[in-house]
């Protein structure tokens, strides 16, 4: 910026100064709000519309909401839906409580080479969609790969983790586990580190046991990380489209075809950009319901 | 969590912020003009050798072939249409299950090729394409390229040990009962299918049993023939053979292959292009496949089916579209430019002119010394119907493969199977039912 930035003690222009006390925190959120306006707004306000519209480019009409009564009516849809939440319940809570887990082994003063630890438990965070599905689509061969193979050594017969409806959903939590227990584990450890260590000296001085010490610092004291976690997490899992779309294309038989999934077939195979914008907006009143209802349940 | 939002953020925005961005300009002024040709492997070989001697007789124009890639050249073409044409490729290699949803979702997308010429190359190619081409304003979108008619692949040395002449198999119900002394004798399955539709669908077979008789999923009005008897009787036939336990499900990576290594699969309902994809496959089992016309669905019926085809159309918005035709046109018009591309990118012609070349009556090996290709080319000669794949054909694809998966696997009966999928089609799509 070329402004140049009014000093104390030199107040006496004759004009009012453009940059002031009061304007200067709003020129600093412009970028920010530009970027917004353009890259967000515009994008949210325009799916809008699209929603109310079918067809494309030359052909586009208005529909009202008739792609909104087509998506109540759609089985597929409530599939998608049924199977999104179906991974959330189970993916969600496994998750979370395993990073707790490696976060607390990460912070623990015992462990030694503790850098190289953190490192390990974050890179799938950094692994990129393309390397990460085929990796997976390796590890979860039916005949040569690598689970099926450590499964064998404890007699368990070949699954079909790509091929069969139930292990296919298994297949997904795996695979979202593994990519985003990392991310979660060192938000726990920043958490974990802000607490004031006088408090787990005091308990001791009291007599207080590692799990007493556990359930009364720990927990209490990480609640609004806890929060914060459990509501990206959900969001996240509510628009799950990488995984299922690199190792199932939703199938076998739609048990892995996911809400986001399901849009980007609407509008990149089916051509479909209205019913894919309609679809997007009942998701995005979806996310907006379950953040809202964590939060409320957080305040009680 | 942030790739999961950035990619749900792109799949929302991406039309719009590519619309905002600038796309190529026209270049001006002397020097050749450079066209660009998406397409994928290994038929973008093909059509780069092509090309050489195209820039050798044309030297105004350059042309660059790029390996797109299938399915991302979907995306790409998607993109740059919802983008009003800017950043397309000049050619783009369509596939006929995708080159309805063009003509009719993005109208001007893709230039009207009457004005160039295409229209006198309107019967020179395989019967049942034109149709397919041709939009409902009666433009003409693409030049038909790649076509294949379905073959019925199957192993000699099992058929024979199973004491079946495969010759006296007339239908589809005779190749059941075929099935049947082979998986008693030979412990191999006649047909494979992936069964859950695990990774894709595979309807392939379904549809050239509909095709076969004429019908498909849409009828030329665009309205939904899904649940028409054809469809039924499709669908009845395949689980029949299912029932009977003579359908290996091949179903997760490498299945298939592995029961054709193992010598379980008797038979590959599979297309042209599976005459150089089993050598090549499995070099080890030469001599031992050999490949006919499929059984008719009904007692002298029809066996043609062209399975899919695939075909050179000219972006609407390409400043070029003069010199881009004059290389679709040479690229598909002339036999031996035709056969060329053939050898070097294994993609069976369209053109009907070029069938004359010796390559297609010549004995090969692999079969046994029997002239394999000329089975294909027997095949277009009877003529197939054209198949109206319409806009929706995606959409119908997906609804048609449930409805396979729940006979397949949940027992579900072929009629009420269909006509839930064809009223789901009816309601998703907004087309009406054939009455």
């Amino acid at each position: 910026m070329t402004l140049t930035l009014s000093r104390p003690g030199r107040t006496t222009v004759p004009r009012r100064p453009f940059v002031t006390r009061r304007t200067v925190p709003y020129l600093l959120v412009l970028p920010a709000l530009l970027g917004f306006m353009v890259f967000k707004a515009y994008p949210i306000l325009a799916a809008m519309y699209i929603s109310l519209t079918t067809g494309a480019g030359a052909a586009r009409s208005f529909v009202g909401l008739d792609n909104y009564v087509r998506l109540v009516n759609d089985p597929l849809f409530w599939t998608s839906l049924w199977n999104t939440g179906l991974i959330l319940v189970v993916q969600v809570p496994i998750m979370l409580l395993l990073a707790l887990l490696l976060a607390l082994g990460l912070n623990s003063s015992l462990v030694r080479l503790r850098g190289l630890w953190r490192l390990g438990v974050f890179m799938p965070s950094l692994t990129g969609l393309v390397a990460y599905g085929v990796m997976f689509s390796v590890i979860l061969r039916k005949d040569a790969g690598l689970l099926n193979w450590l499964l064998s050594l404890f007699g368990v017969e070949p699954i079909d983790w790509l091929g069969s409806p139930f292990w296919a959903r298994i297949a997904i939590v795996i695979a979202l586990t593994w990519h985003y227990t990392g991310y979660n584990a060192v938000i726990y450890l920043a958490g974990l580190q802000s607490i004031p260590k006088d408090l787990y000296e005091a308990a001791m001085v009291d007599g207080a046991g590692p799990a007493r010490r556990f359930w009364s610092i720990t927990v209490p004291q990480l609640r609004p990380i806890l929060l914060l976690t459990v509501v990206l997490s959900t969001i996240g899992t509510l628009q799950l489209f990488d995984e299922p779309f690199v190792l199932t294309g939703g199938g076998p038989d739609n048990s892995t075809l996911t809400i986001s999934l399901y849009l980007y077939q609407n509008g990149f195979r089916y051509f479909d950009f209205g019913y894919a914008a309609a679809i997007a907006y009942a998701l995005t009143l979806i996310v907006a319901g379950f953040g809202i209802a964590q939060m409320r349940m957080q305040k009680r | 969590m942030i790739n999961r939002r950035g990619a749900l953020a792109l799949a929302l925005t991406g039309t719009l912020a590519l619309a905002a961005c600038g796309g190529k300009t026209p270049e001006k002024g002397s020097g050749p003009v450079k066209i660009t040709v998406w397409s994928w492997k290994p038929a973008s070989d093909g059509l780069a050798a092509v090309a050489k001697d195209f820039e050798q007789t044309h030297p105004g124009i350059k042309v660059d072939v790029q390996a797109v890639g299938n399915p991302a050249i979907w995306d790409k073409i998607t993109i740059g249409m919802a983008a009003g044409g800017k950043g397309l490729a000049d050619v783009l290699h369509i596939g006929v299950d995708y080159l309805p949803g063009y003509m009719d979702k993005f109208p001007g997308g893709l230039a009207d090729l009457r004005k160039l010429g295409a229209d006198k190359y309107k019967d020179a190619f395989a019967k049942g394409l034109w149709p397919t081409v041709t939009g409902k304003d009666g433009g003409v979108y693409a030049m038909p390229w790649e076509v294949n008619p379905v073959g019925f692949f199957y192993r000699a040395d099992l058929f024979e040990k199973a004491g079946i002449d495969p010759e006296k198999i007339q239908t589809w119900d005779d190749a059941i009962e075929a099935g049947k002394t082979l998986k008693e004798k030979t412990g191999a399955f006649l047909i494979g299918l992936n069964k859950p539709a695990a990774g894709s669908a595979d309807m392939d077979f379904f549809q050239s049993l509909l095709q076969q008789q004429g019908a498909f999923y849409f009828n030329q009005q665009g309205e939904v023939t899904l649940s028409s008897p054809p469809a039924v009787q499709a669908m009845t036939l395949i689980k029949k053979m299912n029932d009977a336990g003579i359908v290996a499900d091949t179903s997760g990576e490498n299945t298939a292959k592995q029961l054709i290594s193992g010598g379980k699969l008797a038979v590959l309902p599979w297309a042209a292009w599976a005459v150089s994809y089993i050598p090549e496959m499995r070099p080890e089992q030469k001599g031992l496949w050999r490949v006919m016309q499929p059984p008719t669905v009904t007692a002298g019926g029809k066996r043609t089916a062209i399975v899919n085809s695939t075909h050179l159309s000219i972006s609407g918005t390409s400043p070029h579209q003069a010199e881009a035709f004059a290389f679709v046109e040479y690229a598909l018009t002339k036999p031996e430019v035709v056969t060329k591309a053939f050898k070097e990118g294994g993609v069976f012609p369209a053109l009907t002119e070029a069938y004359s070349d010796p390559a297609f009556a010549a004995p090969q090996p692999y079969f046994g010394d029997q002239p394999a290709l000329k089975t294909f080319v027997d095949a277009l000669a009877e003529g197939a119907d054209a198949t109206y794949y319409s806009g929706d054909y995606a959409r119908a694809l997906k609804i048609a493969s449930d409805a396979q998966t729940s006979v397949l696997l949940k027992g579900a009966d072929p009629a009420a199977a269909l006509t839930e999928a064809a009223t789901l089609l009816t309601q998703q799509t907004n087309r009406k039912l054939a009455g």
